[in-house]
């Protein structure tokens, strides 16, 4: 398959609305994970004391982003190659011929690694929006500060795809961020009032 | 040779491509000059549909290999039409 094929192809998968929402609900999950995590890593490390720069903390945070973009690449590849599969062999039944190398086996695969890359990237995103302050630890933020600033980032990130989820499920979107945004908080306080 | 102008086929595929992109597709050929799809029958996996190509110089080959890379699989060949110009059949309803 030459690579306008592979285009026209992929552009084909994105069209489709039931690949779009289970790349967005993916996105999102993981998205979610990965922001949740990562507030959870970079107040630890502070409350801890363990760490005294920002970029301890990234390099931490950058090791859970690797550790959540891998399993989601690699756990929803394997559900969706799992699921396509018992689909193609259902088809094949039912059609009493075989499928393989046609438009729709190449579809199922470009649709794996939709699904793959929205998986990874939610939780990567996520994990690197909430480190951005911290780079800036030193520079003009003490590192209290930076902690502050970047648990309101990742706040603000749940919010802000709080308030998208809401908007396109036509509900209150101030409602659905502060939603979103409150787990943030949560894990906030819960790090906070760990033992040590 | 005997060009083949315009054929109807019997195909049974899976709900996707849907019918309207299956469609479009089969035209992608230079050669073709329409075709028209109709819905016959819905099965829990697999529909029916019922293909007319028409064209200049149809290249069956090519048109089965298309037809195949789309998922579809030609149940049967119901009407043919080769020659100069298409002769309608005497014995259709009007």
């Amino acid at each position: 398959m030459n690579p306008r094929e592979r285009l026209a192809g992929l552009r084909r998968v994105l069209g489709k609305e039931d690949v779009r929402s289970l790349a967005r609900r993916y996105f999102v999950a993981n998205g979610f994970d990965g922001t949740l995590t990562s507030i959870g890593v970079v107040l630890g490390a502070y409350m801890g004391g363990s760490v005294d720069n920002g970029l301890a903390i990234i390099g931490i945070g950058l090791g859970a982003a690797i550790g959540l973009g891998t399993s989601g690449i690699w756990s929803v590849w394997e559900i969706e190659r799992a699921e396509t599969s018992r689909e193609l062999l259902q088809l094949e039944a039912a059609m009493m011929t075989d499928l393989e190398d046609t438009q729709l086996t190449r579809d199922f695969r470009s649709e794996q690694i939709v699904l793959a890359l929205a998986a990874a990237t939610g939780p990567v995103i996520g994990v690197l929006v909430t480190l951005f302050p911290l780079l800036f630890e030193g520079v003009f933020l003490s590192l209290f500060q930076a902690v502050l600033l970047s648990i309101a980032f990742g706040v603000l990130l749940l919010g802000g795809v709080g308030a998208y989820m809401g908007s396109i499920s036509k509900q209150r979107w101030y409602v659905a961020a502060a939603r979103m945004g409150l787990a943030g908080i949560v894990v906030a306080i819960i790090t906070v009032f760990l033992p040590g | 040779m005997v060009r083949l102008r315009r054929i109807v086929l019997d195909i049974l595929k899976p709900h996707e491509p849907k019918l309207v992109p299956f469609t479009e597709q089969l035209t992608e050929p230079e050669e073709i000059r329409g075709v028209t799809a109709k819905l016959v029958d819905i099965e829990e996996n697999v529909r029916r549909i019922r293909v007319t190509v028409e064209g200049e110089d149809i290249d069956m080959e090519t048109l089965e290999e298309h037809i195949m890379d789309l998922s579809g699989s030609i149940h049967s060949i119901d009407e043919v039409s080769c020659g100069e110009t298409i002769v309608d059949d005497p014995w259709l309803p009007n």
